[in-house]
């Protein structure tokens, strides 16, 4: 170190000379890695803002188009291998999530859809939960691992692409003539029954009014009448 | 050669650091991923628990071994940890392709591929290399320069959690459904 040589000269040369430090090489490496990280770091953290702002942080072709015929789809339950279908038009109107247990917002519309489930809200509606993740994952959430809904993985890629899912959650309401009713990202519980209000049949006013109020309570109502009341 | 070993000691002390603080804020998701690799009978609180861990471990190996670049045992320790990226490599290539590897939490996309099993290679040899003598004058650090170097393990640190964390909020995305 030229500082200590310094030391032995005297005060006043050291005034004249000036203090020299030498950086260990290392430290001088070590430092242009932490710049670069951070660096680096900086520019993930911008292009992620710059996204957000311009509004292109999600895909804006998420989910299959409102009022287009949604497309048939090929399924394995976990565990099993035979190939379910999911085929719209064949007269029930269906919920399809397209979720993953690694998504905290599709465990959020797991429990969401559960609950609307016990609660009666999708009576009449086939709630179908596809996921991309192995089956092994979905032990992962208690979300996924609890639910009494029907689980699923596509089974091949080709129904698949027409869904548009470029994003998770996705939640597709199609009613029983197959079309597409509403699709979009949705977690909470108003925007779930929202969704499932779309794909029913609407029941005529005229419909509602001449049943007899003694017979109507001594049966189970009509699924569609039930979310035409909740409206 | 001593600029290339200690290049090779100083970058992974720093990727150590990145991936640990990135996995910090996604510990679901690497979760999710060391389910691939653990028996059926984990819970979930054990998986977290443990993704909570290699994080942690992954931070403090990087920031000892950039403020002691002199320690051996800490050299011994990254050169294990990246023969580990390199066997975890390898069975995910083999049983889990395409699966999000998650090395860097939500921050990147990548999966277990032959690309994958190439990097944790390079990092491996970089370990090798990390491990070779060089001249203790060039690695000999006072307390304010090992200081400094922590305070800049601290950021790039902070630094890596939040872009991940920002990264995961905007970008929800499953890779498995594109």
């Amino acid at each position: 170190m030229h500082g200590r040589g310094g030391g032995r000269r005297g005060p006043g040369h050291r005034a004249g000379v000036g203090l020299m430090i030498r950086i260990p090489l290392y430290l001088a490496v070590a430092q242009w890695a932490l710049l670069a990280a951070l660096g680096v770091l900086v520019v993930v953290m911008f292009r992620q803002l710059g996204r957000l702002l311009s509004g292109s942080g999600r895909p804006a072709s998420l989910g299959p188009a409102v009022g287009s015929q949604a497309g048939a789809l090929g399924y394995a339950r976990p565990g099993d291998d035979t190939v379910r279908r999911l085929s719209p038009g064949d007269g029930q109107p269906a919920l399809v999530a397209f979720v993953d247990p690694t998504c905290p917002s599709c465990e959020q519309l797991v429990g969401v859809l559960d609950e609307a489930m016990a609660a009666g809200d999708l009576a009449g509606l086939r709630v179908l939960l596809l996921i991309s993740d192995p089956p092994s994952y979905l032990q992962i959430s208690d979300a996924f691992r609890s639910t009494r809904l029907e689980v699923g993985r596509p089974a091949d890629r080709e129904g698949l692409s027409s869904y548009r899912v470029t994003a998770t959650p996705l939640l597709v309401a199609i009613d029983g003539a197959g079309v597409v009713r509403a699709a979009g990202p949705v977690t909470r519980a108003a925007e779930v029954r929202g969704f499932a209000r779309s794909c029913l049949p609407e029941v005529p006013e005229s419909t509602m009014a001449v049943i007899p109020a003694a017979s109507a309570r001594g049966r189970q109502p009509d699924e569609s009448q039930k979310a035409r009341r909740e409206t | 050669m001593a600029l290339m070993v200690l290049g090779a000691k100083a970058g992974l002390a720093v990727l150590l650091l990145t991936a640990g603080g990135a996995k910090l804020a996604d510990l679901s998701g690497f979760a999710a991923t060391m389910r691939l690799f653990v028996p059926d009978f984990a819970t979930q609180p054990v998986l977290r628990a443990a993704a909570l861990g290699i994080a942690l471990g992954e931070l403090a190996v990087g920031a000892a071994s950039l403020s002691s670049p002199g320690l051996g045992w800490v050299n011994a320790a990254v050169l294990a940890i990246c023969c580990g990226f390199l066997a975890v490599s390898a069975v995910g290539y083999a049983w889990h392709r395409d699966r999000p590897c998650r090395c860097f939490g939500a921050m990147s996309k990548r999966t277990f591929n032959a690309a994958g099993l190439g990097r944790s290679a390079l990092l491996a040899a970089c370990a090798g290399l990390a491990e070779m003598p060089v001249r203790p004058s060039l690695i000999q650090l006072g307390v304010a320069g090992r200081l400094a170097l922590l305070a800049g393990a601290v950021l790039v640190a902070g630094a890596a959690c939040t872009a991940a964390a920002a990264v995961a909020a905007g970008r929800d995305t499953a890779p498995g459904w594109a």
